[in-house]
């Protein structure tokens, strides 16, 4: 056969010359187009948070993935994508896939958070931090459990998991038969970008009754952090504050379009970003303000600044400040205020006042007060959060629904501190309905060119009345984000056989094939078999 | 997965058919633009049937899972023209009765075997990732050598003017078997929700008692005269 058809194609190519390219340009074009990768499970993966600020390295420093998936039971992990539950996961298993130098890590993500059992989030929370602070050269990523992604991983177990205990012949056998998946992301090694703002967003009232009057603050941070940034939706940090700060311009515009309820306050509503990295949004929104400009609500006689921080869960409410405010001044009366509040109105809430100094040396600022301490100006926060050192401030696990009342009530005592100045009767008003702000809104995603969370709150401040500005920041100094390839949609998991099993492969088509051959051969005897049967059939026709 | 599976399943689906060319004779008979020819037919009667198809059979937009169950038996009886072809192919070469139909039935399988196997095995069981429906594949085409084979036994007893009265009934019944056997898998597949390990096995079986009820007739009225 193979003569013959050499022979025909000789004399092909001898007679036309044209042929030859119709043959063979497209045989070489085959054979060198690049194969694509084609999908067998896809899902989403989201990338650990990757920055430097102030010249230290944070997270997970590589992007690309290629291995072979592996769970933390087997042997060799070197070079193998490590994968793990998070109901399995610890601190001690991720150190050892580090320390065998792992190709990567992916951590699965249950669906519904909620359903998890408080001390595993608890201790994944307290993970956080540690996992963010050392330099990981491998890359980590967060995988939310689905059924195939399950599957994966039980078969991974399996074949992971009984590699231990068996002889040579065993492992052989079972090499061949398991399934192994090889992770793949197509995506490209992360850059740092050059060309990010941080966004935050200014609204003002003006109150009544001459010049000169005295400014109230209030400001709320709105980015939220958490190990990887796209899960990072902050539910209680900071979105329970910024609706708060919603909530309260939303009323205090109502009340300022009368005159029997307009204040004499200038109120002043600034919505911060990147919070989360060293209050910087404020930080450059107190030197525009200060050091810039000649004319600023904050220049003079500004009365106190009140930051909202996580605020959504617990019923416990302390007013943190750097400086325990003096008898007689605005701070002092709206302590006693939100002391009378609470103990008339809510007798079940814990209130208390924390007092910490500013620490300088510190790399990060305890609260968001303090930036405005620094520039003298009186500030508090107030949280349910005894400290700042808390890890729900700094968690992808904070995710739970703010409950749409606040038990506490924070937002009342500003508001009747304001009105009782005046003279008024406080408008009487139980809870605060809390929008539900939820987005992934980290400083890092919010740097890409499509954020709506920005977007949103502005519409929602429009609503209010309230004259919004935005300011735009453009990139500070000490920071370095690498915000690409955080969230990667692409064809992740292959199914992969072990070379033994294509050997194997091959060794029983060479049998099948050696069988059919001896088949064919003997075609004969099948012939003579069916004719003899049919002979005696064929005597009676 | 490899370069290596993809041999691996080209030496599956290939191999049987050279040794089929080689051990049956034809290649002593210098056949090979013989085969050529019937597969240039098929590819022309593969043509004819795509363009009647298009013209008359628009795609059915029905709900997901329901199984036009008139539309494909509709379908498969367009492959009556794969007889015509077959019976093109033979009617043009002169020679032994068996000479004929392995002539037409080798031409015709490799042509589509080229047509329709080699370009998803090129593009899928060299990729990274590992699927058995390749190795499937490859089964599959040795099943339609032999189906090619045995359907063009039953085109060629068909056409004889010296065909038995009683040979009549049980030839046109093996035709129709030939035609329809694709949309009688299907259609088990649809009944029977039959993985895709079962379904070669039932194509395996179905093609295997088709060929052996005409390898009976073949022998049967070539030495009846």
């Amino acid at each position: 056969m193979f003569e013959e058809a050499s022979e025909v194609f000789d004399n092909m190519f001898k007679s036309s010359f044209p042929l030859t390219f119709i043959v063979f340009i497209p045989a070489v074009l085959i054979l060198v187009s690049p194969l694509p990768a084609e999908a067998a499970h896809e899902f989403t993966v989201y990338r650990m948070q990757q920055y430097d600020l102030q010249g230290q390295a944070y997270g997970t420093r590589n992007a690309i993935l290629n291995t072979e998936a592996r769970t933390v039971e087997a042997e060799v992990l070197s070079r193998r994508c490590v994968i793990m539950r998070l109901a399995d996961f610890s601190y001690d298993k991720y150190q050892k896939a580090l320390r065998q130098s792992a190709g990567a890590v992916v951590i699965i993500l249950p669906k519904n958070m909620s359903a998890m059992p408080q001390d595993i989030v608890q201790q994944f929370m307290e993970l956080e931090p540690e996992m963010l602070a050392t330099e990981t050269i491998v890359p980590v990523y967060f995988a939310e459990e689905d059924n195939e992604l399950l599957s994966i991983y039980t078969q991974t177990l399996t074949s992971s998991s009984s590699q231990g205990s068996l002889s040579a012949a065993e492992v052989l056998l079972h090499t061949a038969t398991a399934n192994g998946f090889q992770m793949v992301t197509s995506g490209a090694q992360s850059k740092a970008i050059s060309d990010w703002a941080i966004t935050s967003l200014e609204g003002r009232l003006t109150g009544v009754g001459g010049e000169d009057l005295p400014t109230i603050v209030v400001v709320a941070h709105y980015d939220t952090f958490g190990v990887a940034p796209w899960l990072s939706y902050g539910a209680d940090s900071n979105g329970s504050g910024v609706s708060m700060l919603l909530e309260l311009a939303r009323l205090f515009s109502k009340l300022y379009t009368y005159k029997r309820t307009h204040a004499a306050y200038n109120l002043l509503f600034f919505v911060s970003g990147g919070g989360k990295f060293n209050y910087q949004g404020t930080k450059r929104w107190l030197e525009d303000n200060l050091d810039h400009t000649d004319s600023s609500l904050l220049q003079d006689n500004v009365a106190f600044v009140l930051c909202l921080d996580t605020l959504g869960n617990g019923d416990s409410l302390y007013l943190h400040v750097s400086k325990p405010p003096k008898e007689g001044t605005p701070q002092y009366s709206l302590l006693k205020e939100l002391e009378t509040v609470v103990a008339s109105q809510h007798p079940e809430v814990k209130f208390s006042m924390v007092h910490k100094k500013i620490n300088l040396a510190e790399d990060m600022l305890a609260w968001e007060h303090e930036r405005f301490g620094i520039r003298r100006l009186p500030a508090f926060t107030l949280s349910h959060l005894p400290s700042h050192r808390s890890a729900q401030r700094s968690s992808i696990m904070d995710v739970r629904s703010v409950s749409p009342s606040s038990r506490h009530g924070a937002g009342e005592p500003p508001a009747g501190w304001v009105h009782y100045c005046k003279s008024h009767q406080y408008p009487k008003r139980k809870h605060f309905t809390f929008q539900r702000v939820s987005f992934p809104s980290s400083s890092l995603v919010m740097a890409l060119p499509e954020q709506p969370y920005c977007n949103i709150i502005k519409r929602l401040h429009k609503r209010c009345s309230v004259k919004v500005r935005l300011r735009w920041q453009n990139s500070v100094d000490d920071l370095h984000i690498f915000a690409s390839s955080l969230k990667l949609c692409l064809p992740f998991s292959l199914r992969v056989k072990p070379a033994i099993f294509d050997l194997l492969l091959a060794f029983c088509i060479a049998a099948y094939l050696g069988m059919m051959y001896l088949a064919i051969q003997n075609f004969g005897l099948l012939y003579s078999v069916v004719r003899r049967i049919t002979l005696p059939k064929a005597k009676v026709h | 997965m490899t370069l290596f599976h993809f041999g691996n399943c080209f030496a599956l689906a290939y191999f049987p058919y050279f040794i089929t060319y080689k051990c049956s004779g034809l290649s002593e008979y210098n056949a090979f633009w013989r085969c050529v020819q019937a597969g240039a037919t098929y590819l022309f009667v593969q043509l004819c049937k795509m363009l009647f198809l298009a013209t008359f059979f628009p795609t059915w937009e029905g709900g997901a899972g329901v199984y036009d169950f008139v539309g494909e038996f509709m379908k498969s009886t367009v492959d009556l023209a794969d007889l015509l072809g077959l019976h093109l192919v033979m009617s043009r070469n002169a020679g032994k009765g068996e000479y004929k139909i392995m002539v037409a039935a080798m031409g015709w399988a490799t042509a589509e075997l080229v047509m329709s196997r080699f370009l998803p095995l090129w593009v899928g069981a060299r990729g990274i990732e590992f699927d058995w429906k390749y190795i499937q594949m490859s089964f599959d085409s040795n099943i339609s050598l032999v189906h090619y084979i045995a359907m063009a036994a039953v085109v060629w007893m068909f056409t004889r003017y010296d065909l038995p009265k009683s040979f009549r009934l049980p030839v046109t019944v093996l035709l129709a078997l030939c035609v329809y056997k694709a949309f009688l898998i299907e259609l088990f597949v649809h009944i029977f929700m039959l993985g895709s390990w079962t379904v070669l096995l039932v194509k395996a079986v179905l093609t295997g008692a088709i060929s052996l009820c005409s390898l009976f007739l073949f022998v049967t009225l070539v030495h009846s005269n």
